[in-house]
């Protein structure tokens, strides 16, 4: 019996996945370290305390608020640096969501 | 690739059928997949002829028997849709609201919300690829072993392996293992086809190619890429100023990693259901074997039934996920959720049909050990590894025991298959119906992995944190020595001061002592 396994096929998967995983990650992680430095840290609190997630209180959770106002109050960049962060930031999340897009479009075209 | 596979496989099988691979020798078509195809559109007439002359052969009223056989086998399939339909659905109940485990473990989405959007994003997957689905309907089984079982015989297996899977599914579900229901899927037709059609029936080289070897593989290359990507979410957005770092918006991207999860899972675990169906129905010849995309009709029912299944099991999800995954940071979720969604959606374009729960375990735990200071727990992570490689022999084992039945007792057998699975049918809903969560029944899959993986309160430094340190230290170090000596010389000054003053007291009294001196012995000249 001629047992035929596809070795190449199973690197594609691996490297296509690796490639794509790393560049939404990275993007993505960028482009929250632009908004931070644009002044606008993203502070989202969780949407429901399931059991998984110790329940804070209001004042606990309007600390991360304040901490990030502060933090924009005593930032050094000048306006238009923080306005080039800040496309840099939107640029970046644009760049992941085209990745996701780009990876969804060649499965269902790509055969 | 693919096509050169199917081409050896192809000239593999033609060696037993000499008249088809002259007939495609005629048609001419010099492409592998093309010569598979075409030999298989060739020798169906004479399936179905052969098939039926056997019975009429022995038979004394030629129509009548005719038509129950070709009624028997209708009934079948018809059974084969609905059991297949009825795995799909256990497959959404409790399988797919896995994609949902990470959002809702960090807070990023609300439970409800998590499974509504896992339902409906499962049911746009299962639309988007038909590979998966092409994979089990013409690939792993071989058509000229079914020809040769005969294609009443045939179904019925398909039947037993069914049967296999989800009583292997029941049981790891009452008893608590993990487990994955592909494998059981997987596991159930092989085993199911190896007793009844013998070893000749599988097709070796796919099956470990797309489907033994991939099931081994992804856990391990999802948990690399989740690993890597983890690494690479903490360190680009690592402050060392203790300003705030912005991590909280990974809550936002989780959102649509974990609905890129539904989606993926879509793409695979719908497809599975698919084409078990396509094979009973190519075998029963109600569609042609010449190409083995699912019909329009199958894709919508089976979308719709995972969707639904979905949507039901996920208050399970809802209930129990608290109790697993307590330690996912949203950072880390996010790092999982892409990390999974891109290899299931990779392996879903090259037809590798894999258990989407081991990939997303897979990922969770990769994503563990891809924070700081994390450690393994062996015992935790050595039973979920037990039960992913212990799913496929064991539904095999099942399935080639409601095969056996079938192949000793014919029809009979197939009856009692189908009591057998309504029990189990019965049984799984009762037992769904019972509210009590113990720790055996209580963690998803994911969260129980999550549990392989132990991380402390306070993470150990990072090299640069390290590097900060000792140079805070050192400077400090400096500063202190600093103040040592200029207290030194201080007090180094204050000693020469004081030395100098005794000095010059003692100066003063000798001055004056040889003064006094001086004025005796002026005295004692005098």
């Amino acid at each position: 019996m001629n047992v035929v396994i596809d070795w190449i096929a199973f690197f594609q998967v691996f490297a296509a996945a690796l490639l794509g995983a790393a560049a939404i990650v990275t993007f993505y992680a960028l482009g929250l370290r632009l908004l931070v430095r644009s002044g606008r840290a993203p502070v989202v609190s969780p949407a429901e305390f399931t059991d998984a997630i110790t329940a804070i209180s209001e004042k606990e959770l309007k600390r991360p608020e304040k901490q990030a106002a502060k933090a924009a109050r005593k930032s050094p960049l000048t306006e238009g640096q923080k306005t080039v962060a800040l496309v840099g930031a939107y640029g970046c999340f644009a760049l992941c969501a085209a990745a996701v897009v780009a990876g969804i479009l060649m499965l269902v075209i790509g055969h | 690739m693919v096509c050169a596979e199917r081409g050896t496989a192809g000239s593999e099988g033609s060696v037993s059928h000499r008249p088809t691979l002259s007939q495609v020798e005629l048609t001419g078509t010099g492409e592998g997949g093309r010569i598979y195809r075409g030999r298989l559109t060739e020798v169906k007439p004479t399936v179905n002829s052969s098939f039926v002359t056997s019975i009429t052969s022995t038979s004394p009223s030629f129509l009548n028997d005719r038509k129950r056989t070709v009624e028997t086998a209708a009934l079948i399939v018809v059974l084969v849709i609905a059991l297949a339909l009825f795995f799909d659905f256990t497959n959404g109940f409790h399988d797919t609201a896995n994609a949902m485990a990470t959002p809702i473990a960090t807070g990023a989405l609300k439970p409800k919300t998590a499974v509504l959007l896992a339902a409906v994003l499962n049911l746009v997957g299962a639309f988007l690829s038909t590979e998966v689905s092409k994979t089990i309907s013409g690939g792993i089984i071989r058509e000229d072993a079914i020809i040769s079982a005969g294609a009443d015989l045939f179904l019925s297996l398909i039947f037993a392996g069914l049967i296999g899977a989800i009583t292997w599914n029941m049981l790891t579900w009452l008893l608590g293992l993990p487990s994955s229901s592909s494998h059981a899927l997987f596991g159930g037709l092989i085993g199911a086809t190896l007793v009844g059609a013998g070893l000749g029936g599988i097709d070796f080289g796919m099956v470990l190619s797309k489907i033994v070897l991939p099931a081994l593989i992804a856990p391990v290359t999802a948990g690399l890429i989740a690993f890597a990507a983890t690494k690479i979410a903490y360190s680009v957005t690592r402050r060392y100023d203790g300003k705030p770092d912005g991590r909280d918006g990974f809550r936002w991207g989780q959102i649509f990693t974990s609905s890129l999860v539904a989606l993926a899972h879509g793409t695979n675990d719908a497809q599975k259901t698919m084409g078990v169906i396509t094979l009973a129905m190519i075998t029963i010849g109600w569609q042609s074997g010449a190409h083995h995309e699912p019909e329009l009709w199958v894709i919508i029912a089976c979308a719709f039934t995972i969707a639904l299944g979905t949507y039901l099991g996920g208050w399970r999800i809802i209930r129990t996920l608290g109790k697993g995954l307590t330690d996912v940071k949203p950072a880390q979720g996010f790092a999982a959720e892409s990390s999974t969604a891109a290899t299931i959606l990779a392996s879903s374009a090259l037809g590798f049909a894999l258990s989407t729960t081991q990939v997303a375990s897979g990922s969770v735990i990769g994503s563990g050990l891809g924070r700081r200071g994390s450690t393994v727990r062996w015992r935790t992570a050595g039973r979920i590894g037990v039960g992913w490689l212990l799913t496929l022999p064991a539904a095999g084992g099942v399935g080639a025991l409601a095969a056996l039945l079938v192949v000793w007792l014919g029809n009979w057998g197939v009856a009692i298959d189908a009591v057998i699975a309504v029990v189990i049918i019965l049984g799984l809903f009762l037992r769904s119906r019972r509210n009590a969560v113990t720790p055996a029944n209580a963690m998803s899959d994911v969260a129980e992995s999550g549990m392989a993986i132990e991380l402390p309160d306070t993470p150990p430094p990072t090299r640069r944190q390290v590097r900060i340190e000792q140079a805070k230290a050192e400077a400090k170090a400096r500063a202190e020595a600093r103040e040592k000596a200029k207290a030194q010389a201080k007090a180094q000054a204050r000693k020469d001061a004081e030395a100098k003053a005794e000095k010059k007291a003692r100066a003063k009294a000798a001055k004056s002592s040889t003064s006094n001196a001086g004025a005796k012995r002026n005295g004692e000249s005098e």
